[in-house]
């Protein structure tokens, strides 16, 4: 009796065998089935079958669902889907995480839901970064609804550097804005005002000098972005870069202020500036040069 | 019936009717064969969100809140413009049943589109409006020193080589003691960072810690609950096992009873 119920792939023939429904069997026996099926995949996950263990771990969790608890299911759903991540089916890690937060909801636990997305977009996030991306903003969603965006700080800076890393400059700098949206209202002035920073840098590496402004002029609006140390460093940085003064700039990327950033925004920080700094410089006299006649002709 | 049940059971029933859905049908089918005309679409109603959202951005109060949807709203811009190129291309096409001033329309529309995108508000743009914005204000006072900047060289002050001795090592000791301070600054500036973070991080703590305190209240109760009854359940036990050894004890009366008969019969 020891052998056959360790043996794994014993366990899973009787568990199938109590939940296929035939001549003799008129009610499926879900109980029983699904303890077999979880030790079976324990079983597997040890002999590091990661195929099989799926394969259970995912019979386990319709078991659990048949028995009307979402969240033993959600678990072994998220087994799963962590088996799929060794097998590289990333399509599968996708779908499972999100079934896991699906039934996570059902228990009614935001968190775990939201913990669950993130755990699959942090597994796609080198394969599949657009869905990584989208497991993040429903993961935000989520938290959000609930009104816990303390949490949400984490899922937006990772989702920014993803945006980062695929070179998407304006997606990266609108979801650190999103950031400091969500540590306004939890009066987490800290991390707004570094967002807002962050922000400010990602634009500035994208050579948008005129989107850093607007930005720039948006986050002054708020009274602690501007008396702070953040916001005094962005506006030095916008000087320096308004005249020119690579040497400036240099400086105050080395600046302690730039270093207690997100890793990601030191790394592009210090590569500052970008591309011809006069050439921004002209552009942005060239605009003067542009009003000043409008202002002469304008005789209202 | 369990909840997956009815969920299941939804599913079904709405795919069933989804044919009788006439907005979803709309959808599908308007523009099936005019590429153009879907893209034109899709891009008119993203610039009709943008615009609606930039007004709501004017108008918020917050500013956090309008400046991430400024935000949205720039990058709305951005992926409408890149979308002008391949409407461009789409609007040259011939496609069946146009006429040549269909074309001739299409093309004006495409040119219409990049004004109409630049035109979204997205921000503030005047940077005049903002006084003192730019100064880069110092809350800080200057810190002075009592050193004599004046100029040294004057007919009442003749050089000594002590005195000029002195004064290099005054020069050497204070350039010493800035580099010291610049590096207790720098700490200073790590560690005021390490405490803001640990300050948010007890604050995102503090609901945590509330919900497992409501939850470990709960379980208590709960535990002390199955507790009591455990004990009444026990005692009632014992008294009936107390019965049982009466009954035992007796059995064992009646065993001796029984020997005692045999032996002196």
């Amino acid at each position: 009796m020891a052998s056959s119920s360790s043996d794994p792939q014993n366990l899973i023939t009787k568990a199938d065998n109590l939940t296929t429904l035939s001549f003799t069997r008129w009610n499926a026996d879900w109980i029983n089935a699904t303890v077999l099926y979880e030790q079976a995949a324990n079983a597997f996950k040890i002999a590091k079958d990661y195929e099989r263990a799926k394969s259970a771990y995912e019979k386990a969790s319709k078991g659990q669902e048949m028995l009307s608890s979402p969240w033993e299911a959600a678990k072994n759903m998220e087994s799963a889907g962590a088996m799929s991540k060794e097998l590289r089916n990333w399509r599968e890690v996708g779908d499972f995480y999100r079934r896991a937060s699906e039934l996570y909801i059902e228990c009614g636990r935001s968190q775990a839901a939201s913990d669950a997305l993130a755990k699959g977009a942090r597994a796609l996030e080198d394969s599949q970064p657009e869905e990584a991306i989208k497991l993040y903003t429903d993961a935000c969603t989520i938290l959000e609804e609930d009104g816990g965006e303390q949490m949400t700080f984490d899922l937006y800076r990772a989702a920014a550097s993803v945006y980062i890393k695929q070179e998407k400059y304006t997606d990266a700098a609108s979801f650190l804005l999103k950031l400091g949206l969500a540590a306004d209202k939890c009066n987490a002035t800290n991390s707004q005002t570094k967002a807002y920073l962050s922000a400010i840098i990602v634009y500035l590496y994208a050579q948008d000098f005129k989107q850093a402004e607007k930005c720039y002029n948006d986050c002054s609006q708020i009274d602690g972005f501007l008396r702070n140390d953040h916001g005094r460093c962005a506006s030095k940085l916008l000087t320096a870069f308004k005249d020119g003064d690579i040497e400036e700039i240099k400086r105050i990327t080395q600046s302690s202020i730039i270093s207690n950033l997100d890793h990601v925004i030191i790394r592009l920080a210090r590569k500052l500036p970008m591309g011809d700094v006069n050439a921004l410089k002209a552009n942005s006299d060239t605009i003067k040069d542009e009003e000043e006649p409008l202002d002469e002709n304008d005789l209202t | 019936m369990s909840v997956i049940d009815i969920l299941f059971r939804v599913d079904e029933v709405c795919k069933k009717y989804d044919k009788y859905d006439i907005d979803k049908q709309r959808e599908q089918n308007a523009y099936g064969d005019d590429a153009f005309a879907r893209v034109y679409a899709v891009v008119d109603s993203t610039i009709q969100q943008a615009l609606i959202k930039s007004e709501a951005a004017a108008k918020e109060s917050n500013r956090a809140v309008a400046a991430a949807w400024n935000a949205e709203v720039r990058r709305a811009k951005g992926r409408l413009m890149d979308e002008v190129p391949k409407l461009r291309k789409l609007a040259n096409k011939k496609a069946k049943g146009l006429t040549k001033e269909d074309i001739a329309i299409r093309q004006d529309l495409v040119l219409a589109l990049p004004e109409r995108i630049q035109a979204i508000p997205d921000g503030i743009t005047s940077a005049a409006s903002h006084t003192g914005g730019w100064a880069a204000t110092s809350a800080h006072p200057h810190i002075k020193f009592d050193s004599p900047e004046g100029p040294v060289d004057s007919d009442y002050f003749s050089h000594s080589e002590e005195s000029s001795q002195f004064r290099n090592e005054y020069e050497m000791r204070k350039l010493k003691q800035d580099e010291g301070l610049d590096i207790i600054s720098e700490g200073l500036d790590t560690l005021k960072n390490l405490a803001l973070d640990m300050n948010e991080e007890l604050d995102r703590q503090v609901p945590l810690m509330d919900e497992i305190d409501s939850k470990v209240d709960r379980a208590n109760s709960e535990v002390r609950n199955t507790n009591l009854r455990l004990k009444k359940t026990i005692t009632e036990m014992r008294s009936s096992r107390n019965f049982c050894i009466d009954i035992t004890l007796m059995c064992v009366l009646l065993g001796i009873i029984m020997w005692l008969y045999n032996a002196l019969k």
